[in-house]
């Protein structure tokens, strides 16, 4: 039996060079195998009554139930406004890193391509940002359906080079994008946890529902490296020449001390945490969006 | 020079069975190399997660450059331990001592005596020999532990006055002593000695004392022949003595087998007299040493070096001997010789026998007479001398008693006595002088004889020359009815020389001899030590002709007189047995048999003699000479003497006489015959298990001399190969659980891994 999603994986999706056709070719093929439409109703739809108390906006009050049973009840409705939703890609040097179809900063770009797509289909806007050191390019909020050239445009011009600076990143979308809204970072957070986490936390305290998704390459998770090997830093003038074997056991220690201590740190600011291998199916982007998505209107 | 402790140094290096492989030690350095390569050769990767990576060497560097460092040098130990197992070390001095071990003292007895030059193929046991004690030395070298050798070959142990010569005397093995072994031995060939073992042990003890904080180890390397090892008890008496002395001994044996020999046992004249212009004959003895009838055996002859007809032997039995006999004729005087060669066999040496002699133009016989009418001594004089055509040999010359003490006797080679009434004292001195000293004395008694004279000086109670007590005269009774000649001769067929007339069967010489008058003996018995026999006796037992050995003579007496006075033997065709009595009287003047390594002694007058002696050896061994000065002897005679008598064949001593013009060639040329001794050439040798069963009590190794393989523990040092083995072992094992400890094995692909745990 053929994997139903085997159009959506990495190495098949690379062949697609264009990343407005790889954006839809991967959530065409994602939406194509979902029983129930993914698609969020109009935000005018009635959601349930309430009694009224002082201060409840008057228009809101349902006379015809007063009418009836002489009580004041309010109508209470679904999001009133459109989704607001910033991608915060990251385009630093360590994104360039990748050992098998596509590097860090190309899964990273898909992800943040295809939710784009997949946002302004429902007629919600979307921004990106894409960042090293310091945001490269900004691409605002819009829900045109043609705003997806230029989201593309913007994360396919910037090749990865710099530093990261997550913190000044996040302190500025906090700033850029005022209005409450989704903010979806997707990085590889080699950086500093304390400004992570802080940014984060700012992010947060702002109103934003936050998405992190922690894109790592396998070589990165499984560090299968053998032989006599010069590493040379991406991001840092760190060399280290060694036998990578030898320093396995505790590289991976180090990393999953580092993993367990971002999972701790989002946990703690309420930020949906997802990891993903860039061997990963790229529609495991979308379904942990869209779930995430489902659990905050249910909430 | 090199320093003392150069040379303390240099004994204390390790020692290696294949040294020129510790050059392999250089491969000990590729880890190193590798390592270095990998460092030039690493992947270069572009890395991201550099944090981690630089948490984890921070975590681990400590560990990771112990390990790599133990890895590298256990990787280097691993190839050094490749190396130093095929060079094969050996356990240094410092170490041995440690286990008790001390310097090893190879004391090798070599048989060198002429069986030892027993070939066949390509080699011969003195080959095979020299071999085993080559690789003794070449062991010996290679030895950590001090080291020394002793070679002593059977023949040049000292004896005759000769100083006993070791080729090495407790030699310190050193670098290149192999080398100088081989060239001691190439220069050494079988001896024609019959040195046995006996002696070179007893020089062996005398030369190299107690074992003094030395282990020793005796090597006997010879044919072990049963002639020398039959009866081996001075040997094993011996070798005893160094075994009670912690010495440990191995025989070597270096033949495979007994192989059949001809040898020839004697070359001598018969009795008879030997002049020049006489025929005389010669005997040659041959032995068959093999288990085999040797048939139609032909003896090659030499006289003078010139070949005459070879003398054939129709058939000698195994184990025995034959003879055969020829007769040579010299015409004229001096020095001659006599070759006898067999063909060649197994053993060369005893196919030759040399004999030289000097011929006299003729021998001088003294006959005394005591009668003024000399009718014996003229009667005699007759005989040995008749004239004409006849050439007796002999020069009689006849004297009155008074002679005996005025002149020298030492000019004749037989004294006749007839008819003595009586000598004086110093006559009876020089008699007895002539007779000790090998001269042939006969007396013929008469009338005049007195019996109270003979029995006083001449008898003295059997310790003089005259040997038997006299009664007095009595006459032989006729018997008519009996058939019995009057004399009868002891042994007749297989008897006296004197009376080989008589000796043929159905000879009726002796039948008509007749004896009327003799001197009876008073009571007189032959005494037991065998000096004096009855030659012959007379009808009536009484004895007629009595021998005495005396010194180097004899001296016989002939109960009756010479003349036909008393007897009719001078009318008797018998009266031959007369030449010959004079003959076996001048036997003195046969040259003695010479062996091999006894010296040559020649003593000189000085007053004819200049006191130097030039010696000639054989001409066959290249006629060397050298010149000896001659020393002054107790008998005022001057001697002179050549030790170095190893070889057989003809050995010649130059003297120059002190008379003659100064122009005139004053040279005098003595030939001496040197043979060897002929029961070396018995080849039956004693197996392992027989020489075994002779040696009973004695602890020894018993190898074939071709097949010496030293054990290791005895020559070798204590050889690290199998300890090195082990460790190699323990650091292979080492190596494969660091290297996998410190990651370095090949990562295991996941699709295996897979496939072991699906199945």
């Amino acid at each position: 039996m053929s994997d139903p999603q085997r159009f959506l994986h990495p190495e098949t999706v690379k062949r697609i060079a264009r990343l407005d056709l790889r954006a839809r070719y991967i959530v065409e093929g994602f939406l194509s195998g979902m029983h129930r439409s993914p698609y969020f109703g109009q935000s005018i739809e009635f959601r349930q009554h309430r009694e009224y108390t002082y201060g409840d906006d008057l228009r809101y009050v349902d006379w015809k139930v007063w009418a009836k049973q002489d009580r004041f009840y309010v109508k209470q409705f679904e999001e009133e406004t459109n989704l607001r939703c910033t991608l915060l890609c990251d385009v630093s040097n360590s994104m360039r890193y990748g050992n098998g179809a596509l590097n860090k900063y190309e899964y990273g770009c898909t992800i943040a391509a295809c939710l784009a797509y997949l946002l302004l289909k429902q007629q919600d806007a979307v921004g990106c940002v894409a960042f090293a050191d310091a945001a490269r390019t900004t691409v605002p909020l819009r829900s045109k359906r043609n705003h997806l050239d230029s989201i593309l445009q913007a994360l396919d011009a910037c090749s990865p080079r710099d530093k990261t600076d997550l913190y000044q990143i996040l302190r500025q979308a906090a700033e850029s994008f005022p209005r409450r809204g989704v903010m979806v970072l997707i990085s590889d957070l080699l950086v500093e946890r304390k400004g992570l986490f802080k940014g984060l936390k700012l992010l947060r305290s702002r109103g934003h529902d936050v998405l992190l998704f922690h894109v790592l390459d396998d070589d990165e998770m499984d560090f299968p490296f053998s032989g006599p090997t010069r590493f040379e830093g991406l991001e840092t003038a760190d060399q280290l020449r060694c036998n990578p074997r030898a320093l396995r056991e505790g590289y991976l220690n180090a990393l999953n001390a580092y993993l367990e201590e971002i999972r701790r740190g989002c946990a703690g600011n309420a930020v949906d945490y997802v990891q993903l291998r860039t061997s990963q199916p790229l529609d495991a982007a979308l379904a942990a969006f869209l779930s995430h998505r489902l659990l905050k209107i249910q909430s | 020079m090199r320093s003392r402790a150069e040379r303390g140094n240099e004994k204390n290096m390790p020692s290696f069975v294949h040294p020129l492989l510790l050059w392999g030690l250089a491969i000990a350095a590729a880890p190193v190399l590798i390592h270095l390569i990998n460092m030039l050769r690493h992947r270069r990767v572009e890395w991201a997660a550099m944090e981690f990576l630089l948490v984890s060497r921070k975590k681990h560097r400590t560990w990771v450059i112990l390990k790599q460092l133990l890895l590298l040098l256990l990787r280097m130990a691993a190839i050094a331990a490749v190396v130093l197992l095929v060079a094969e070390p050996l356990l240094s001095n410092r170490f041995s001592r440690l286990f008790g071990r001390v310097k090893t003292h190879h004391v090798i007895l070599l048989d060198d005596s002429y069986s030892m030059s027993d070939r066949w193929d390509d080699t011969s046991a003195f080959q095979e020999g020299k071999k085993a004690v080559a690789r003794i030395g070449g062991e010996a070298e290679k030895q950590l532990q001090p080291q020394s050798v002793t070679l002593l070959r059977f023949s040049r142990v000292g004896k005759h006055g000769r100083s006993t010569q070791t080729d090495f005397l407790a030699e310190r093995v050193a670098a290149g002593f192999s080398d100088r072994l081989k060239k001691v031995l190439d220069k050494c060939d079988a001896s024609q000695t019959d040195a046995g073992p006996v002696e070179p042990l007893k020089a062996l003890d005398e030369l190299l004392g107690d074992a003094e904080g030395e282990r020793r180890i005796l090597y006997l390397i010879s044919d072990f022949r049963a002639r020398q090892w039959n009866d081996p008890a001075d040997a094993k008496k011996h070798l005893l003595e160094w075994q009670a002395a912690g010495a440990e001994i191995h025989l070597l044996d270096c033949i495979d087998r007994a192989r059949p020999n001809l040898s020839i046992v004697s070359l001598r004249p018969e009795e008879g007299v030997r002049a020049a212009g006489v025929p005389w004959f010669m005997e040659i003895e041959v032995a068959n040493r093999g288990p085999a009838p040797a048939k139609d055996v032909a003896v090659v002859l030499l006289e003078d070096n010139v070949a005459r007809p070879s003398a054939s032997i129709p058939l000698i039995p195994p184990d025995r001997t034959a003879k055969e006999r020829f007769q040579v004729n010299f015409p004229k005087g001096g020095w001659h010789t006599i070759t006898a060669r067999l063909e060649s066999d197994a053993i060369a040496a005893d196919n030759f026998r040399f004999y030289a002699v000097d011929l006299p133009a003729d021998l001088p016989v003294l006959l005394v007479d005591g009668d003024a009418k000399a009718r014996d001594a003229k009667f005699l004089d007759w005989l040995l001398n008749p004239g004409g055509a006849v050439k007796t040999g002999l020069r009689p010359t006849i004297e009155t008693p008074r002679y005996l003490s005025a002149k020298p006797l030492d000019g004749f080679a037989a004294i006749n006595l007839s008819n003595i009434d009586r000598l004086d004292k110093s006559a009876v001195a020089a008699l007895e002088k002539f007779a000790a000293d090998g001269g042939g004395v006969a007396f013929f008694l008469g009338e005049k004889c007195q019996s109270i004279f003979f029995n006083r000086e001449l008898y003295r109670e059997g310790k003089g020359l005259f040997s038997l007590p006299l009664k007095g005269p009595a006459e032989l009774l006729v018997d008519r009815l009996e058939a019995a000649p009057d004399v009868r001769i002891e042994n007749i067929h297989d008897g006296h020389f004197i009376f080989r007339i008589f000796a043929e069967r159905r000879n009726s010489f002796l039948q008509s001899l007749l004896v009327q008058r003799y001197f009876a003996a008073d009571k007189w018995r032959p005494p037991d030590d065998g000096s004096t026999s009855v030659l012959a006796r007379l009808r009536n037992g009484a004895p007629l002709i009595v021998e005495k050995k005396f010194g180097k003579g004899r001296a016989i007496a002939f109960l009756t007189t010479a003349a036909p006075a008393w007897n009719n033997w001078a009318r008797n065709p018998g009266v031959v047995m007369f030449l010959d009595l004079q003959a076996y009287l001048c036997g003195r003047a046969a040259a003695p048999s010479r062996t091999v390594g006894a010296p040559l002694e020649v003593s000189l007058d000085p007053a004819k003699y200049l006191p130097q002696v030039r010696f000639v050896a054989p001409r066959d061994a290249g006629g060397a000479s050298a010149t000896f000065d001659a020393a002054a002897g107790p008998d005022k005679m001057l001697r002179a003497a050549l030790a170095e008598t190893d070889l057989s064949g003809y050995y010649e001593a130059v003297l120059t006489r002190t008379d003659g013009a100064a122009g005139d060639d004053r040279s005098e040329d003595r030939l001496y015959a040197y043979n060897v001794e002929p029961g070396e050439g018995e080849l039956d040798a004693l197996n392992q298990m027989q020489l075994a069963e002779r040696l009973k009590g004695l602890n020894y190794r018993f190898d074939r001399a071709a097949a010496l393989q030293p054990a290791q523990n005895e020559t070798r040092g204590d050889n690290l190969r199998d300890a090195i083995l082990y460790a190699l072992i323990f650091l292979l094992i080492g190596e494969q659980l660091l290297a996998y400890s410190a990651s370095y094995h090949p990562a295991i692909p996941k699709n295996l891994l897979a496939a072991g745990g699906t199945r």
